[in-house]
């Protein structure tokens, strides 16, 4: 009988220290949190804002490639000093001329009716024509994750802009909103706290 | 004599700037420096309080630059420490009363006589923030590890990098409380550094101690057994220019090293 109780309740006590590793600590929902928001204030990058070169880019890109646009993701994040926009596209396959010429051609005439249509538009936001641009020349060695540095808009912090690959996202909640897939990022740091 | 003139800023309110500016200031001017502090929250003054001078005030800054008085009629000297005076801020007035051109003047002229010039700085980043700034060539800004202060801070360290007078600023950490950094509730100081990226020139324990010291008006580096009044005093020795480790706070703190301390202390007293 006693031998059942402390067997209980040093199941309870393994239970409740296991619970307590798995569980995001405080410092870190607050680091994370932190890094976002600072990462907007310092970049003046609105979710807004991402929403709309998110948009932009999936309209670019699907000329050229099948992919899922549901799950292409654009994040900011931090290596370091440096802040890197990171986009995430989970390409199905590539399309051929044939298709592309098509896409370009529909593209151009759909400009052209806009353009007739109305004269108001709003030009572009200076920062989202910029990556687009960027966005351009990396289609060609896509899907690749490749890093290149972007012109620097902003005086205090450099930006520099990453395609990585699909595994890894830019943004760890991401992924857990998603499904239960650990991004590289997640497993890393998972893998650092086992060995300390 | 051309002194160093330093901001002490932060961005958010209450994150102990002028707790800073009060202890930093005793610390420098015990050390044998000539130390001149200078309240530039005008209408909301609280420096003669935590230095006990507020009984003292006959002059403020508002006086010196609207001519009603000399600079050095309104310098109160501390009560303990010759080396230390406070120019203090206007309590009647708001922040458009002094300018920056009239700031940088004042701190011009003290330069002269002092070593060093400690302008606490209102919270926030409109007017008295500018002011305050306007006359100093380095910074220190004081957070803690909340998320609200960091942020804020951040915003700051983003302001002085754009400010070309201001040739370095680097990073107080107040109220940090290693148990809570110890069981992960907390941000560590690393945390805090990493995602500010900037350098550190201090790290204040949470200490009672600074209730009861601001209570009697006395800064508590005075109390050289508190925790907190080392930590100061490594403060101003580092902005002196000496080499001092951080303290580490998680054995200083935790009640293992405090009966070992105990302990310690009664086997030397045997011997």
């Amino acid at each position: 009988m006693k031998d059942n109780i402390f067997a209980e309740l040093y199941n309870k006590l393994l239970g409740f220290f296991r619970q307590a590793e798995q569980e995001e600590s405080a410092k870190d929902v607050a680091c994370n949190r932190l890094r976002v928001v600072l990462m907007q204030d310092r970049t003046n990058l609105t979710p807004q804002l991402l929403e709309r070169m998110r948009s932009e880019l999936v309209e670019l890109l699907s000329k050229y490639l099948e992919m899922d646009k549901e799950a292409l993701e654009l994040n900011l994040d931090q290596e370091g000093e440096q802040m890197a926009l990171m986009l995430s596209i989970p390409v199905i396959r590539a399309k051929d001329e044939e298709e592309i010429e098509k896409a370009l051609a529909e593209a151009e005439k759909a400009k052209e009716e806009s353009e007739t249509d109305d004269e108001e538009t709003a030009p572009e936001d200076e920062l989202s024509e910029e990556e687009t641009e960027e966005a351009d020349e990396v289609e060609e060695t896509s899907p690749e994750s490749t890093s290149e540095p972007v012109a620097d808009s902003q005086p205090a912090k450099a930006a520099a802009m990453k395609f990585p690959n699909k595994e890894i996202c830019g943004d760890c909640r991401e992924c857990e909103l998603s499904d239960d897939i650990e991004c590289e990022k997640k497993q890393q740091a998972a893998s650092k706290k086992t060995t300390k | 004599m051309s002194g160093r003139v330093i901001v002490i800023t932060s961005g958010k309110g209450g994150v102990g700037k002028t707790t800073a500016s009060a202890n930093i200031g005793t610390a420098l001017a015990k050390a044998g420096n000539k130390v001149v502090m200078i309240d530039t929250d005008l209408g909301l003054r609280n420096l003669d309080l935590l230095l006990g001078l507020e009984n003292r005030i006959v002059y403020t800054i508002v006086d010196v630059v609207e001519e009603r008085c000399k600079l050095k009629q309104a310098l109160v000297k501390d009560k303990k420490n010759p080396n230390l005076c406070l120019l203090a801020a206007a309590q009647t007035r708001d922040k458009s009363a002094v300018t920056e051109e009239q700031l940088k003047d004042i701190c011009e002229k003290l330069k002269k006589d002092y070593d060093f010039i400690l302008v606490d700085c209102p919270a926030g980043i409109e007017q008295g923030f500018q002011n305050a700034v306007a006359g100093a060539t380095e910074a220190i800004v004081v957070t803690t590890p909340e998320m609200s202060a960091v942020r804020d801070a951040d915003r700051i360290i983003g302001l002085l990098e754009a400010k070309e007078e201001i040739e370095s600023y680097r990073l107080l950490l107040n109220r940090v409380r290693p148990n809570l950094i110890k069981s992960k509730d907390m941000m560590s100081v690393e945390d805090v550094v990493e995602i500010l990226s900037a350098d550190l020139i201090g790290i204040i324990p949470e200490d009672t101690g600074i209730i009861t010291s601001t209570n009697k008006g006395e800064p508590i580096v005075n109390d050289e057994k508190s925790l907190a009044g080392r930590a100061y005093m490594n403060v101003a020795r580092r902005i002196m220019g000496e080499d001092v480790d951080f303290m580490n706070l998680e054995e200083e703190t935790s009640v293992v090293a405090k009966v070992k301390k105990f302990f310690k202390g009664l086997m030397g007293k045997e011997k």
